[in-house]
């Protein structure tokens, strides 16, 4: 569904991506970590045709980001990290605009939209201009503007940043069903709960380079955290190198 | 505090220029250049006007510092309707504001620091093209470098105590109309006020004074030259201040500086003493979104009607329905309309008295409504792509061509210039009597002028987009911007070369004097061909290059 060949990225001398080889498959729900600067929205950006890549390519769905992309967008669903959205078009609006874009057919779309804002409780802001959302109240619509096109991939950056609890829970949920009929996520996160508990297989990403990839075992074992129980926290701290604070701490 | 606020500028500033790359470097070099030539053009063109006017005997002298005067009226005007429309963004919708609000930094602070900002922006451009006309009055009068010096002191106040006037009314305008609603409906109408009072100076014919022949008696019109024009306004005392400078009336340049710099000072203090006060509940109230409830019938769209492409139709109606309701483009708009008539007007009360000279100005107005559409053009085609913002992953992650978002705001931009080109080549055709060649040549070219400065207005925007700017006046100031109006400058200034063979053909022709040449006629049509096709597909495809590439 999603593969990344020899994916690469310069900005001047400095690589941002270097290397990256990745493979999502149907159903599968791929959790992306690093630190910060480790080049995770870079590579989210190259993936969704935002940012064209210095070396390799990215395919979606089987089609070539870079020699077809409209086809490789049309199967694909992305919610930023920002999500920022025209602050002069209402919820439903935005809803209609997207869905035109992904060619969603007008028949049904109203029934849909208003299925959407009331799964994300917007309901009673659809009818208000964007500008007076929260954040929070963005993301969910943004998540609900790509579910009205359902998309064969997803690509999250930080989907869960400014959720409520309940709407959090809704989200994993959504993702979980969404995988379980074959849609492939890849997501970018830095709550390691969250991707312990729904991905299947996990990236850490360190300086531009993919240092681990692999189920949640997998890279137990190949941590120096190789005891059993040791949660995703530890093994990512263990392979990025997080400990070095403790003495900063005491000066703190 | 203010210190520290304002070093962060400096830094950004120098860190900016530090990380050009050598690409960078040689881009912005060669735009420089391109910009001090256009300085430089205007220059001349200055020179000319004023060492002509110093050729005029008793009264040349005379002549030429009415009309600084009425020039620096002019930019005052003009910087105080930009910083009011600057103001508004700056000093309350910017995106540091959030992180300056919760700092511990006094609200004065904050407001000297985007009021400087906005008096900044506001001004920079229209105080830049003054500076070659100052140094034309130097060369033709002979003044040395301390006229240049006396220029520089006596400047800055100006400049500041016009954009005080359109940050204080927007100031005031959000503290006693902190709700959204209201606050809008004052903004229109006072920038309705601000097109009927333009409308009423101009319909007062102020050129009646300027002509000789329009008044009565010698003593009448000398009357009116040393007469002070707008006696009250700053402008005035900087005309008065530059003309004892270069009489060497020191004693009185000092004074009238002093006053400049006193009355920027007593205004702008005022300013930021009343900012301790109010800023904080304009500000706050700016934050309120408007509460207002729209229904959407998820039906077929006018867009959709007419276009039928689904992609192309959609995005006209985001771009019209987000266009309408952002109050800050009505308040444009009237403006436009008021130009218009104003240009019409002007047009009329032009002392034609035979019907050759009626044709020619008909053709010279190719030239003149063309300029005014560059600045249309500056002003809603080159920053529609800069205006999508940080929404525009909205657009680049979604399946659709860059090529078919440049089209689209091609096409929502061009309805509204061809519409104004028609009516101003139409209209002036009308009044003027021109006859039906002049008519047919005029309305064609104004019609593909129109087209080239929307064409040129989304390839420029699209060579030079920046989705991180927040006030529209930075995308209209930028060095893209500046290098867009010369380009529209130059390729307006070609069109009047190259189609003036075929019109002064016409003229030979009607007097008798000459006979119509074919031949000349194709070479003039083949270089009007070739500008229009360099002035259209060149920024196009280089833009739509630099967009789809744009990281």
């Amino acid at each position: 569904m999603i593969r990344l060949e020899g994916l690469g990225k310069t900005f001047g001398a400095y690589a941002a991506v270097s290397d990256l080889n990745l493979e999502v498959r149907p159903g599968e729900i791929f959790g992306f970590l690093g630190p910060n600067g480790a080049g995770k929205t870079t590579t989210v950006k190259m993936m969704t045709g935002l940012l064209r890549p210095t070396s390799g390519r990215v395919l979606i769905a089987g089609r070539d980001m870079a020699a077809d992309p409209i086809a490789a967008k049309r199967a694909m669903g992305l919610v930023p990290d920002e999500p920022f959205v025209y602050p002069k078009l209402t919820g439903a609006e935005y809803l209609r605009f997207v869905g035109e874009l992904y060619g969603v057919p007008l028949e049904g779309m109203r029934h849909r939209v208003s299925q959407l804002l009331e799964m994300f409780e917007l309901t009673p802001w659809g009818g208000e201009l964007l500008e007076s959302y929260s954040h929070g109240m963005r993301q969910k619509l943004v998540l609900a503007g790509i579910l009205l096109h359902e998309p064969k991939i997803l690509v999250l950056d930080e989907p869960m940043v400014g959720l409520d609890p309940k709407s959090g829970r809704l989200v994993k949920d959504i993702f979980l069903k969404l995988a379980e009929r074959g849609t492939a996520i890849f997501m970018c996160t830095h709550v390691l709960e969250i991707a312990e508990k729904l991905c299947h297989r996990i990236g850490i990403m360190i300086d531009g380079r993919m240092i681990a990839c692999g189920t949640l075992e997998e890279l137990r074992a190949a941590s120096a955290a190789k005891q059993d129980g040791r949660d995703l926290e530890s093994i990512f701290l263990s392979l990025t190198g997080g400990a070095e604070y403790s003495t900063l701490l005491k000066n703190l | 505090m203010l210190g520290t606020l304002l070093r962060r500028r400096a830094r950004t500033f120098t860190n900016t220029i530090g990380h050009w790359t050598a690409y960078e470097w040689a881009r912005n070099a060669a735009f420089g250049a391109a910009g001090f030539g256009l300085l430089f053009g205007l220059h001349y063109g200055f020179f000319r006007l004023l060492k002509y006017l110093s050729t005029i005997e008793l009264i040349g002298l005379l002549l030429t510092w009415k009309l600084t005067a009425m020039l620096l009226l002019m930019t005052l005007s003009m910087v105080v309707v930009s910083s009011l429309l600057t103001a508004l963004t700056t000093l309350f919708y910017s995106y540091d504001l959030k992180f300056l609000m919760k700092a511990p930094v006094s609200l004065r602070s904050v407001f000297l620091d985007k009021s400087l900002e906005s008096a900044f922006f506001a001004s920079w451009m229209i105080g830049l093209i003054l500076i070659p006309y100052i140094a034309a009055i130097m060369r033709v009068q002979g003044l040395g470098p301390v006229y240049f010096a006396a220029f520089l002191a006596a400047f800055p106040p100006f400049l500041l105590l016009a954009a005080s006037f359109g940050i204080g009314f927007t100031l005031l305008l959000l503290y006693l109309f902190p709700s959204s609603r209201t606050r809008d409906v004052v903004w229109v109408f006072s920038s309705l006020s601000l097109t009927v009072v333009y409308g009423l100076v101009r319909f007062a014919e102020p050129e009646k004074l300027i002509r000789p022949d329009a008044l009565k008696v010698v003593a009448e019109y000398l009357n009116f030259l040393q007469a002070p024009t707008a006696p009250y306004l700053p402008s005035w005392w900087l005309a008065e201040a530059l003309r004892m400078a270069a009489e060497g009336a020191w004693r009185g340049y000092a004074a009238r500086v002093l006053g400049l710099w006193a009355a920027a000072f007593i205004v702008y203090g005022l300013l930021v003493a009343l900012a301790g006060k109010v800023y904080f509940i304009g500000y706050s109230g700016a934050q309120e979104g408007a509460l207002r409830k729209r229904t959407h019938g998820f039906k077929i769209l006018p867009e959709q009607r007419i276009l039928g492409t689904r992609s192309a139709a959609i995005l006209l109606w985001k771009e019209r329905t987000t266009f309408f309701r952002d109050v800050k483009h009505w308040s444009q708009i009237l403006l436009i309309i008021g130009l218009v008539f104003v240009y019409l007007f002007s047009i009329q009360r032009l002392p034609l008295d035979s019907a050759e000279l009626k044709s020619l100005v008909s053709f010279l107005n190719v030239g003149t409504a063309g300029f005014v559409l560059a600045a249309l053009g500056l002003r809603f085609t080159f920053p529609a792509i800069s205006l999508e913002g940080k929404s525009w992953w909205v657009l680049r992650s979604a399946p659709i061509d860059v090529g078919m978002i440049m089209r689209e705001k091609l096409l929502f931009s061009a309805i509204p210039i061809l519409s104004i080109a028609a009516t101003l080549a139409l209209m002036t055709n009308w009044i003027l009597a021109a006859d039906a060649f002049t008519s047919r040549l005029t309305l064609g070219a104004l019609l593909t002028v129109g087209l080239a400065i929307c064409v040129m207005g989304v390839g420029f925007g699209a060579l030079f987009p920046n989705f991180t700017v927040e006030n529209i006046h930075q995308i209209e100031s930028s060095v893209g911007g500046f290098v867009y109006m010369a380009a529209c400058l130059f390729y307006v200034g070609f069109t009047i070369a190259v189609l003036a063979a075929p019109m002064q053909m016409h003229f030979a022709e009607r007097f008798g004097t000459g006979v119509w040449s074919s031949r000349v006629a194709l070479y003039s049509g083949a270089g009007w061909l070739a500008l229009n096709a360099v002035a259209m597909i060149l920024p196009w495809t280089l833009g739509r290059r630099a967009l789809e590439n744009h990281e």
